[in-house]
């Protein structure tokens, strides 16, 4: 009896440590169990997995590079197939979601962990009683589909399976494919673009693509969010262009400008010029913020407000002692580095020094109280 | 399903006929007529279907009607009209071009919907129709004795006659594939669709699957599920991302089709007593005129 006792106490909470292990594929994962469990303890039994949080979780640690090339889909192979299984053609499919959002578009659920297919969550068969996501042919033909006949119209069963009694053994593109040597030529993005609007004051829109780009920083997600491949291979371009209406036209930029009062932002009767922050604001960023990234002084997110022209904001106060004029590339001379930084900069914004308080003949920055020097 | 010809027929109505003959019973559903609560139905997302109409010729094959090779199906130029299920064809695809030329076309499929208050059961006058377990509304060939009135009570106006057969004429609509499904399997159409549009379960359960959906994408629907409640709810049940009045869907009420139409009925037979006072009502106008004319000779006399 003793002996029965004293198993029963080290099994036990061997037992429940056995039933709190957290599977193998869970470690290292900074993610909270009621993300995807309903109950507080799940166990092997009982997993009681919400459905789906789709993108919310989607984690995938693969380079379209370091993804298998081309998938062989034989899952649904049966005796009666009309045709021959799809090559699939994984990596070139994998590079072009870079144009939209990314692996996400077909693999829609990952959680962290291996890079899981249409076949692990999708049902193999029809006929089956959980019918909250499509079975796994369903599955396969939605996610091709969805692109496929937007750009080509076609639904055609053989632009992408090879009949069953024909002798090539995969679609012509499938085997270029398998082969290497298929990838989407590069996007060339414009510098300029220059839109012929309606607008009577203001006929010429003029979008600087590098500015936003290259001295904003954006990345092209930013404002090509989710793009389909008909945004480029429509069938008929022009009219689904020209079906556009007022505010689709405004909408990505309306997401940072607004679009309803500051018309003469993008709108003039001749190109407009690049940015130029001296223009715009009247400070030149050029000489000594050079280096700087816009929000390290503009610091409310995605909205550029102007800040008041006060260094003070982001400098504190300077006063002659703890301010080494030198940077500025002026290195003043002894006479004037013992005058108080107000006796030249009487404005708060530091643009237009003035020599006007001693003396009555001198102009900066004609005249300078220093020498200058290379910073 | 129990065979029964029309001379069986005939001698059942006799019977029942004479046996009730001036108790005037309420007209009861008959027993097979049930609304089982495990009723199945079909989710049809006109989002996902792509048109190549592989249920059109899945559907033929299923019925033995005659029909061309599957690859002939690949012809879109069909869409140019819009086309309604026949006894040729008992489901139809149809195309619908966006407003916005850069959007896909929208694709319906056409059939019958399987009311869960069927007007062609009630408008039937020979208990020929009738709405199954499974969910299915079906008929019996050999009760129809070819009145047609289900093709004028249907709301969708979907039942179809075979006008160009001389002897043994037939209504053709869709059965649900009740014989596949009787063994096991799942309707043609539903089993062929490539891209799984069309989705065979429980009514019930399609109603959550298609609600879930309508709250996770809510720019790709509208929030409506045709079918969950017009004329009293049918099997078949439609997803868009459109109004359906858009797409050809009749305008319906919530009501189911029969009521308005058993209810004129019944009150006129009910308790026989509208047709005793019309016979009175004539029997009265005849006695004043002979009376009358009774009167009248006398005068003359």
């Amino acid at each position: 009896m003793k002996t029965k006792i004293l198993l029963l106490i080290i099994t036990l909470p061997l037992l429940l440590i056995a039933q709190n292990k957290i599977d193998p594929s869970h470690q290292n994962q900074a993610l909270k169990c009621n993300m995807c469990h309903s109950c507080e303890i799940p166990t092997k039994e009982k997993l009681c997995l919400k459905p789906c949080p789709r993108d919310k979780m989607v984690t995938i640690e693969q380079t379209p590079g370091e993804s298998p090339n081309v998938i062989t889909i034989d899952h649904l192979r049966s005796q009666t197939d009309l045709y021959k299984p799809v090559k699939f053609s994984h990596r070139v499919h994998a590079e072009m979601s870079g144009f939209g959002s990314g692996c996400k578009m077909c693999h829609h659920y990952n959680p962290p962990g291996k890079v899981i297919g249409c076949s692990d969550c999708h049902e193999a068969s029809r006929k089956r009683t959980d019918i909250s996501k499509p079975d796994l042919k369903g599955a396969y033909h939605q996610q091709c589909m969805n692109c496929h006949r937007q750009w080509s119209g076609k639904v055609e069963c053989e632009s992408c399976h090879a009949l069953n009694n024909s002798k090539q053994a995969s679609v012509a593109v499938q085997e270029k494919a398998k082969q290497g040597n298929i990838v989407h030529p590069k996007i060339a993005a414009p510098e300029i673009v220059k839109y012929d609007t309606p607008k009577a004051n203001g006929k010429i829109a003029t979008f600087n693509h590098n500015d936003h780009t290259k001295t904003f920083g954006l990345d092209c997600e930013n404002c090509h969010t989710d793009q389909s491949c008909n945004k480029c291979h429509a069938k008929n371009k022009q009219a689904s262009l020209s079906s556009r209406t007022v505010a689709d036209k405004h909408a990505v930029c309306d997401n940072c400008h607004n679009v309803k009062t500051n018309c003469s932002m993008c709108h003039s009767n001749s190109v407009k010029p690049g940015f130029s922050h001296v223009a715009r604001t009247g400070f030149d960023i050029l000489k000594n913020h050079s280096k700087l990234t816009c929000n390290r002084c503009h610091t409310t997110k995605a909205k550029f407000s102007g800040l008041k022209a006060d260094c003070s904001l982001c400098h504190g106060t300077w006063t002659k002692e703890n301010f080494k004029h030198a940077v500025t590339g002026l290195q003043l001379d002894e006479i004037h580095s013992d005058l108080d930084c107000t006796e030249c900069h009487q404005e708060k914004n530091f643009a237009k020094p003035t020599c006007k308080n001693c003396h009555e003949d001198k102009v900066y920055p004609k005249d300078k109280p220093g020498k200058m020097i290379k910073k | 399903m129990a065979k029964h010809s029309r001379r069986d027929f005939l001698k059942t109505s006799a019977l029942i006929g004479s046996a009730t003959l001036g108790l005037s019973s309420t007209a009861k559903a008959a027993p097979e007529n049930v609304l089982s609560e495990d009723r199945m139905g079909v989710l049809v997302d006109t989002t996902v279907c792509i048109g190549c109409r592989k249920c059109e010729w899945a559907c033929k094959s299923a019925h033995d009607l005659p029909t061309a090779s599957i690859e002939t199906y690949d012809d879109r130029s069909v869409f140019s009209n819009v086309r309604r299920p026949d006894d040729k064809a008992l489901t139809v695809v149809n195309e619908y071009q966006s407003i916005t030329s850069d959007k896909l076309p929208i694709n319906v499929k056409v059939q019958c919907m399987h009311c869960d208050h069927p007007a062609c059961v009630s408008a039937c006058i020979v208990g020929a129709f009738s709405k199954k377990e499974n969910g299915s509304v079906v008929w019996d060939t050999d009760k129809c004795i070819g009145c047609r009135y289900c093709m004028v009570a249907c709301p969708f106006q979907i039942p179809a006659f075979e006008f160009e057969k001389a002897l043994k004429p037939d209504i053709k609509k869709c059965d649900f594939c009740i014989n596949r499904t009787a063994s096991g399997k799942i309707p043609a159409c539903t089993e062929i669709c490539p891209v799984e549009a069309i989705t065979y379960g429980r009514r019930e359960d399609l109603i959550r699957t298609a609600k879930e959906k309508i709250k996770n994408y809510p720019h790709r629907y509208i929030n409506r599920i045709f079918g969950e409640y017009e004329v009293g709810g049918t099997s078949w049940l439609y997803l868009s991302s459109k109004e359906f009045e858009q797409l050809d869907f009749p305008k319906l009420g919530k009501d189911p089709a029969p009521g308005v139409s058993e209810a004129i009925q019944h009150g006129i037979f009910s308790y026989f007593v509208p047709p005793v006072a019309l016979y009175a009502l004539l029997g009265g106008i005849m006695w004043i005129n002979k009376n009358k004319k009774h009167n009248e000779t006398d005068t003359e006399n």
